[in-house]
């Protein structure tokens, strides 16, 4: 036995041991019991890892439910190194099924401790092939890709999304909100390399689908106009056909067309409108052409490159702005009767000109018109006329019937980028700016907005807002939001409204427009042969605006065509255009034919 | 000289303790059964701590599991076979062991120095060494039998030198390259002494110049003063990052932790979590209550040893024991204490539990020892 002093300092050796394990132990329960909150979170948003789920995007649906932009599943193929059991195996099917460089998909596998993508955008079916073969550590999950049925089907309102699905031109971005999904989450714990530890509890977050949108475009009617419109560019060899078709008493957008369209499915590829022309008779160049364009697309930079891709996306009927020409007369015949300082049986004098100041203004019929109406006047389209009526209405109250009907500001319609009107500062406007004003000159306004006005001066007097977006659903197909348009009634009088269809049925009826006719019904409308700047190219752009049933108007119409080679006369080339789309669509969206005995009328 | 004395005090104690011997059997079952589970948790935990990572690196979940295992194994047996034997055999070689390992730690500081500056390894074939380990066992025996030699005149300062001489040039030597195994193995000679002595005051008197010392040794040596810094704010330094993530780990266990096997610090947030860091893994998977059962389990296992030292049949075991003793206390102290960031970092393995093949292969043979002293307790008698 050890003496009793060692004993009794063993004794205390030992309780100083337990003492300091005791302290230890208090520390401990300090750390895991009062701070054990802030470790934990401080070790949690360490070993979190949030990885997003996309959200589906909103389908967009024509008025009558028919997709025009829906979501294709797509599947974005990797690999997981730590899983990977047979990496030779998983590296030849790999290189097999996804047609991938063997040594790069090698570099990948071998990656140690990491979560490595092969191949996004991988169609369903190659993934499903991938999925049979059952492969450990190789991860398939699925995407959403944006998909458009009809490929080049109203690209230019419709427009595209980019790599995260998101709007970029078009509807897509200005209805970005609605088609938006939010999305989801999952939540996994990682080891220090941020690889995912498998089994482990995971939060999810569900994403919520995006709204699907309801536009008024007739996917049927949009065809027939894109058809008639490409006919036509071919036939002329234009630089671009556009037509838009619209209901005057709503605004609801039927059909816009801007040929050549472009293939929203691919996007970036350029479109040149020369490849259009192939097939067409007149063609004789072609294989030459083909070859100087594909090599003028090679030597372009990257900055002339996207200005291709930006001129290709563009919208002409809202983003561009031209000379409406003798179309505008409507505009101008209104203000004169609302103003009332001409009546329908007026009578003018068209020696073919018009000295206004220091300026001879020729009107387009060279001999001139002789004695005519005003109603002849408008039948003609007789610029004298014209320049008189516009003098006896006076700057000011022209500017103000302008404003009535919206040419000051922009029509509000639900896409992006609309161009503003380009006008002569009241102030600034003399007696030959007023002149050419009345005939539609010295001054640029988009289509659209004529449209819209036109739409105002034959439906009774409302200015309508042109739009697409008519409501959205949720993705059960219950209504959601519904979307409600400013109307301006009484833009116009009444009486003004009726005079005004009448005088424009006669046009179509007897006058220049009578290529516009529609065997059976009763059509309104306007030409117009306007010339590009700077004068004396020969470019024009020939327009033809019209309506039916010219009485009470259910469809509204205009077309351009931009730059026909040969015969450019407005009357001529366009209006024969607007006529056949009508013969197929009226019978199409049910207006009843006005009367059955054409006989006649289908003779011209 | 020396060698003349020590057996004519041997004599007699040896035939004493055969008397004994004879007279009862006992062996220290719980004290056994303590070590034995602490051994086989401790593979639990390197398993759960290491089989992420060892995948990771090596292909094998088990592989740090089957190391630790062999060499615990062996232990093991090696323990039970110390235990069997008389303790004062180990009189006779515990100069000669002494020789050896000086030997050992001046090669190892050679060797290591020609490699990289911070080798504490021997490879002895294909087994690697740690030296430092075996001087704990060295000094045990040296120390113990060198003080109940001089224990009727130990309280003279100059014997009390000479007996501590040996053991503080091994301390030193280990000092060199790992500080606090040199502290601990400084606090078993000062135990181991301050237990024999009948003095007290004196021991204060040098416990205070040693603190002094220590304090200049810290000031003066930088990179030991960043070192400091980096334990009151470990979160500002790159080099706290290890204390920062077993704090995480400590801190997300909770009262009952995560569940075996659950830790997520262990992979790879905590560097090498099998090895000094492990206690902050049992925190997390096993939590507050978990970490009191391991603490209470070391704390039984003080307390039986000191138990044995009391009622050892001589001074000779006792200081054995105490020895033995003040290494597993002071390591798990340590231990604990650098994982709860309660002192400076510093690398100390907790004993039994974390992985370390000398280290547990040397903790075995001590608690043989320990158990071959209460073997000889006189149970018929005193109890």
């Amino acid at each position: 036995m050890p003496k009793t002093f060692t004993r009794k300092k063993i004794f205390v050796v030992a309780l100083v041991i337990i003492a300091a394990f005791v302290g230890l132990f208090a520390r401990l329960s300090y750390l895991m019991l009062v701070r054990s909150d802030y470790y934990y979170q401080k070790a949690q948003a360490l070993h979190e890892r949030e990885r997003s789920i996309k959200a589906k995007r909103g389908v967009i649906y024509d008025r009558n439910g028919v997709e025009m932009a829906g979501n294709k599943p797509v599947c974005s193929v990797s690999v997981i190194h730590s899983q990977v059991t047979n990496e030779d195996e998983v590296v030849k099917q790999l290189c097999r099924v996804l047609n991938l460089d063997e040594e790069w998909v090698r570099k990948k596998v071998t990656t140690r401790s990491m979560r490595e993508k092969i191949k996004s955008n991988v169609e369903k079916e190659t993934a499903d092939q991938l999925r049979e073969l059952g492969l450990d550590g190789v991860m398939i999950d699925e995407d959403y890709k944006r998909y458009y049925p009809y490929n080049t089907l109203a690209s230019k309102v419709l427009g595209f999304t980019g790599a995260d699905n998101q709007g970029i031109v078009g509807l897509e971005v200005a209805y970005e909100d609605v088609l938006e999904g939010t999305p989801g989450s999952i939540l996994t714990l990682t080891d220090a390399n941020g690889v995912e530890i498998p089994n482990e509890a995971e939060g999810r977050v569900e994403p919520i689908a995006g709204k699907n949108l309801y536009i008024s475009i007739d996917v049927n009617i949009q065809k027939y106009a894109e058809q008639a419109a490409t006919k036509v560019l071919k036939a002329k060899q234009a630089k671009r056909v556009s037509v838009i078709l619209m209901n005057p008493q709503n605004g609801e957008i039927y059909a816009m067309v801007n040929v050549p369209e472009y293939n929203l499915n691919e996007p970036y590829t350029l479109v040149s409108v020369e490849d259009l022309y192939v097939g067409s008779t007149e063609e004789t160049q072609e294989n030459t052409d083909e070859k100087t364009d594909e090599t003028k697309q090679q030597n372009m930079t990257e900055q002339e490159k996207q200005d291709a891709l930006n001129g290709m996306w563009r919208n002409f009927c809202i983003n561009d702005t031209y000379e409406p020409g003798s179309t505008f007369k409507i505009v101008t015949a209104t203000a004169a009767l609302e103003e009332g300082v001409v009546r329908v049986d007026d009578t003018f004098s068209c020696p073919g000109f018009r000295i206004v100041e220091d300026r001879r203004i020729r009107c387009h019929k060279v001999g001139g018109h002789g004695a005519e109406t005003f109603r002849q006047g408008i039948m003609n389209s007789c610029n004298p006329v014209f320049i008189d009526v516009g003098a006896r209405v006076g700057v000011d109250n022209m500017y103000k019937n302008y404003r009535k009907l919206g040419l000051f500001e922009k029509t509000g319609i639900d896409l992006p980028g609309e161009a503003s009107s380009i006008m002569h500062k009241q102030e600034d406007v003399g007696a030959v700016e007023l002149a050419t004003m009345s005939f539609g000159q010295s001054f640029q306004i988009t289509p659209l907005q004529l449209l819209r006005a036109a739409s105002a001066v034959v439906n009774g007097g409302t200015l309508v807002t042109p739009h697409f977006g008519m409501y959205a659903t949720d993705e059960d197909g219950k209504k959601v939001d519904t979307f409600a348009y400013e109307e301006k009634a009484n833009a116009i009088q009444k009486s003004t409204s009726d005079t005004m269809k009448e005088l424009l049925e006669a046009v179509v009826a007897e006058g220049s427009g009578s290529k516009g006719q529609v065997a059976g019904y009763r059509v309104g409308g306007k030409t117009a042969t306007s010339e590009k700047f700077p004068r004396g190219n020969g470019k024009y752009i020939s327009s033809f605006l019209g309506f039916v049933p010219a009485n009470n108007p259910q469809i509204i119409g205009i077309i351009m065509i931009d730059e026909p080679v040969g015969i450019y006369y407005g009357g001529t080339i366009a209006a024969p255009v607007m006529s056949e789309m009508y013969q197929n669509i009226l019978p199409y969206i049910g207006i009843e034919a006005d009367y059955t005995d054409t006989g006649e009328k289908t003779k011209e | 000289m020396a060698n003349r004395r020590p057996r004519e005090v041997e004599r007699p104690t040896r035939k004493r303790s055969n008397k004994t011997k004879k007279k009862s059997d006992f062996f220290d079952y719980s004290l056994l059964f303590i070590v034995l589970f602490l051994v086989a948790f401790g593979l639990v935990m390197v398993y759960s701590t290491s089989s992420y990572t060892a995948e990771l690196k090596t292909g094998s979940s088990a592989y740090y599991l089957k190391r630790q295992g062999l060499f615990a194994v062996m232990g093991i047996a090696a323990m039970l076979g110390v235990s069997k034997m008389d303790y004062h055999w180990w009189k006779r070689v515990s100069l000669l062991m002494m020789y050896a390992i000086i030997a050992l730690l001046i090669l190892v500081l050679i060797v290591g120095k020609a490699s990289n500056g911070s080798v504490r390894w021997i490879q002895l074939g294909p087994v690697q060494f740690q030296p430092s380990e075996a001087a704990k066992v060295v000094i045990v025996l040296y120390t113990a039998h060198v003080a109940t030699i001089r224990a009727a005149r130990i309280g003279d300062l100059k014997i009390l030198f000479r007996v501590v001489a040996f053991p503080m040039a091994v301390v030193a030597l280990i000092a060199v390259e790992n500080l606090s195994t040199g502290i601990i193995c400084a606090a078993m000679v000062a135990i181991i002494v301050f237990v024999t002595s009948p003095k007290i005051k004196q021991f204060f008197a040098m416990g205070g110049i040693l603190v002094g010392f220590m304090t200049i040794f810290l000031l003066t040596q930088s990179y030991r003063m960043d070192r400091i810094k980096i334990w009151l704010h470990p979160e500002k330094y790159e080099k706290g990052y290890q204390t920062m993530q077993a704090l995480y780990a400590i801190g997300s266990g909770g009262i009952f932790g995560k569940g075996l096997g659950q830790s997520i610090q262990k992979l790879g947030f905590i560097p090498e979590s099998h090895n000094d860091m492990i206690f902050s893994v049992i925190c997390e998977e096993l939590g507050l209550f978990g970490a009191a059962c391991v603490i209470g389990l070391f704390i039984i296992l003080v307390w039986r040893c000191v138990m044995i030292a009391m009622s050892a049949p001589d001074l000779y075991g006792a200081l054995i024991v105490v020895g033995v003793t003040t290494h597993i206390a002071v390591q798990v102290l340590i231990n604990v204490a650098v994982v709860t960031n309660t002192i400076p970092p510093t690398g100390v393995p907790l004993p039994f539990i974390s992985y370390g093949g000398t280290a547990i292969f040397g903790l075995l043979i001590e608690m043989g020892l320990v158990l071959s002293v209460a073997r000889q307790i006189r149970v018929t008698k005193e109890y």
